[in-house]
């Protein structure tokens, strides 16, 4: 297959020489390079989605260029600041990308036809300081509880809609004693904060309401709202298996998989995992304080593409754009990825099924992403680390309440953030 | 017979290759990334001399120089356990290699004992996580998730893996020991346990500096074990950070994480004068005494 393409671009370069490059119908194809931290995705991109759209653009050659997630944003910063980089870079969400839009990196997005599918919440990961898009919204991931529905059936359980609800189950799977109740351990503490706090969090904060109100100055991570988010989470502690300060994630979703653990708070980009051990899984959303309270739900923004301002081929990069933006690319992808969810107002039907699951979660629910990862971390202290380092405490240490975390994170923003300085 | 200066210049001649390349992959970094410590290089605005205001920036921020002396204190504890286990178990381990009790298993033994050498730390660092994880291994207390052990629980896998180095120097020193020396203390009547520690340990004593200043050098320039056992935010809470975490931190950045290029040349400029310093110390004070006194 890779070597009947190489034959035919060989052919077609060969055509174009023997012509002298007159004819315009084998004109060479112009070649953009597109940056990704998804190395993990160069099959979904090579086999799938690069080949559905060159098809329809034989005039334009997209290369996929992963970089190891972890040295991206330094990759990035240094080519791009040193004039190199791809055509497309991916984008992070939320300060990361601000930072590097005032920086100048992109071009912006306005007038890009395709961008009208997208409203202005999944518009607002990547936008600049002058409400500008400069990446377009490409994928998003959702937290949740994933249940071993089998378990549940033995022991005569209830998916739980309340925070006591859930608590009660808890309880009555620990009291049965033959199952861990939640897979969760401390080792990995981004995800105490991500699968986490979180997750249940914005439901005693209000989502929106709250996140907002602590970028606007007007809520402190010391109100009630959030010391009780710290607290409900706390709840978790006794049910959690033992030595869970030394448990790492692979940890946590191996407990599950085998079938020992009833429970496992995750986020959807773990479908695949958490379901290779053919186990009958469900999926629930975060359970509200209160019986008839609004549901909301983690939606994470996760990537988003923007085009290199220094880059030569920036129509090119436009025209692969605007069809990332359309419907053929949006199911391409998050079935090609399950767990990735398009953030696109046009609807998009996922095969996997625990996926479209996910998906229905979001149904009356109201989003919110994860709380400190705009504006609040781009200081130092970063909230982001600050929570998962405190939280991490939190979970390994005996002595250390709910309201001291609160204070300790409120204190390390207030000490940098402007609207929180007072 | 060539003439001493045409022997200087073929000498010239032949380091020219190494030294070329050294300079190339070596030397010209480590000046770039010490340049880029004096500057600001933040957009693409361009760069910006910005003087010592990076370094002033890691020592005087509460948070940036709090993280920082909290690396250097856990690389300084690193060290020391290494030098305390490793060392010792080293000499043990030579002392009975070399003892003649082992007959025709030393090779063996040898071989055996240095294979943890060999390996990958990503390996060294997913087994010994297995054998203590307290769900699947062998010890109930999580010993990498309790911030007073976790730290010396690391250091104890880094040991584990690196013993084999102290033991093949000292080994190797000991063979080197003349014989007639050992026959003469036994013919005085020195039995197995004087003629070891009045014979054989002073000779072999001006190893213990060599592997001292490795050890150091090694620990500090540490990174690996650390980085796949936890990560580039060691927890919990930051107890397992050591130097070369914290640069990895500074640098690269994380997902919602700003890189920091210029703070982490700064970092890596300290973390290079610290080892160059202590050093050249012991080589210009230290090394030079002990190499009269050895044979």
């Amino acid at each position: 297959m890779r070597s009947m393409r190489v034959s035919i671009s060989l052919a077609a370069t060969l055509g174009v020489m023997f012509s002298g490059g007159v004819g315009a119908a084998f004109a060479d194809p112009v070649t953009i390079t597109l940056n990704s931290w998804r190395t993990e995705d160069i099959a979904v991109w090579q086999d799938t989605i690069l080949p559905a759209f060159e098809a329809k653009h034989p005039d334009i050659k997209v290369e996929f260029a992963p970089i190891n997630t972890n040295e991206y944003n330094a990759a990035i910063q240094s080519q791009i600041e040193g004039g190199a980089g791809g055509d497309l870079i991916t984008c992070r969400p939320f300060d990361v990308n601000r930072e590097w839009i005032k920086r100048g990196y992109f071009e912006s997005l306005e007038g890009l036809p395709g961008l009208e599918n997208f409203d202005k919440t999944s518009r607002a990961a990547w936008s600049g300081a002058d409400d500008k898009a400069y990446c377009l919204p490409v994928a998003a991931v959702l937290a949740g509880f994933y249940y071993n529905a089998d378990i549940f059936k033995e022991l005569g359980l209830k998916v739980p809609t309340t925070s006591a609800e859930f608590i009660d189950v808890l309880q009555a799977i620990k009291k049965d004693g033959r199952y861990t109740p939640l897979a969760y351990g401390s080792a990995e503490s981004w995800q105490l904060a991500y699968n986490g706090l979180y997750s249940i969090g914005p439901a005693y904060w209000k989502g929106e309401e709250g996140r907002l109100g602590l970028i606007d100055g007007k809520k402190k991570l010391t109100d009630p709202e959030f010391v009780d988010a710290i607290a409900a989470f706390e709840a978790w502690k006794p049910f959690l298996p033992a030595g869970q300060e030394s448990l790492n994630y692979a940890d946590m979703t191996q407990l599950f998989t085998l079938g020992k653990a009833a429970i496992l708070p995750d986020g959807s980009w773990d479908i695949n995992q958490a379901t290779s051990t053919g186990l009958n899984i469900g999926v629930f959303g975060p359970p509200v304080p209160k019986a008839g309270d609004q549901r909301y739900l983690q939606e994470m923004p996760d990537m988003g593409i923007g085009i290199n301002a220094k880059s030569t081929h920036k129509e090119a990069a436009k025209t692969f754009l605007d069809w990332v933006a359309g419907p053929e690319f949006q199911e391409l992808y998050v079935n090609a990825a399950p767990g990735f969810f398009a953030m696109s107002s046009k609807p998009v039907t996922y095969k996997n099924k625990l996926a479209q699951d996910f998906a229905d979660l979001k149904q009356g629910a109201e989003l919110t992403p994860r709380l400190a990862l705009d504006r609040l971390s781009a200081g130092t202290p970063p909230l982001d680390d600050e929570t998962w380092r405190l939280l991490q405490v939190m979970f390994t240490k005996s002595d250390v309440t709910p309201q001291q975390v609160a204070t300790e994170l409120q204190t390390g923003l207030a000490s940098w953030y402007g609207p929180q300085k007072k | 017979m060539i003439s001493p200066a045409a022997a200087h210049r073929n000498l010239l001649l032949f380091v020219l290759p190494a030294l070329a390349v050294y300079l190339v992959f070596a030397v010209l970094p480590l000046a770039t990334s010490i340049v880029m410590s004096f500057f600001q290089t933040n957009g693409v605005s361009g760069d910006t001399f910005v003087g010592l205001a990076n370094y002033v920036r890691l020592f005087t921020h509460p948070t940036i120089s709090a993280r920082f002396w909290n690396a250097l204190l856990n690389n300084m504890q690193y060290f020391a356990i290494h030098l305390i286990v490793e060392v010792p178990m080293g000499l043990l381990l030579a002392a009975l290699l070399t003892s003649g009790k082992l007959a025709r298993s030393e090779g063996i033994y040898r071989t055996l004992l240095f294979i943890p050498a060999t390996l990958s730390v990503v390996i060294v660092g997913f087994v010994w996580r297995l054998i203590i994880n307290p769900l699947w291994g062998l010890v109930g207390f999580p010993l990498l998730g309790t911030e007073s052990t976790a730290l010396t629980t690391i250091s104890l896998m880094s040991v584990w893996q690196y013993f084999g180095i102290p033991m093949v120097f000292l080994y190797s020193a000991l063979l080197a020991v003349p014989n007639e020396l050992v026959e003469a203390a036994n013919i005085d009547g020195a039995g197995g346990w004087t003629t070891f520690w009045k014979i054989k340990f002073p000779l072999i004593a001006p190893q213990f500096g060599l592997i001292a200043i490795l050890t150091y050098i090694w620990t500090f320039n540490g990174f690996d074990l650390v980085f796949a056992l936890n990560g580039s935010a060691p927890g919990p809470n930051y107890s397992t950070d050591i130097l070369g975490t914290y640069f990895y931190r500074t640098f690269f950045g994380s997902s919602g994480q700003l890189a920091d290029l210029d703070l982490g040349a700064a970092v890596a400029t300290i973390i290079f004068l610290t080892v160059l310093l202590v050093t050249a110390v012991y080589f210009w004070l230290i090394q030079r005494r002990l190499k009269s006194y050895s044979v």
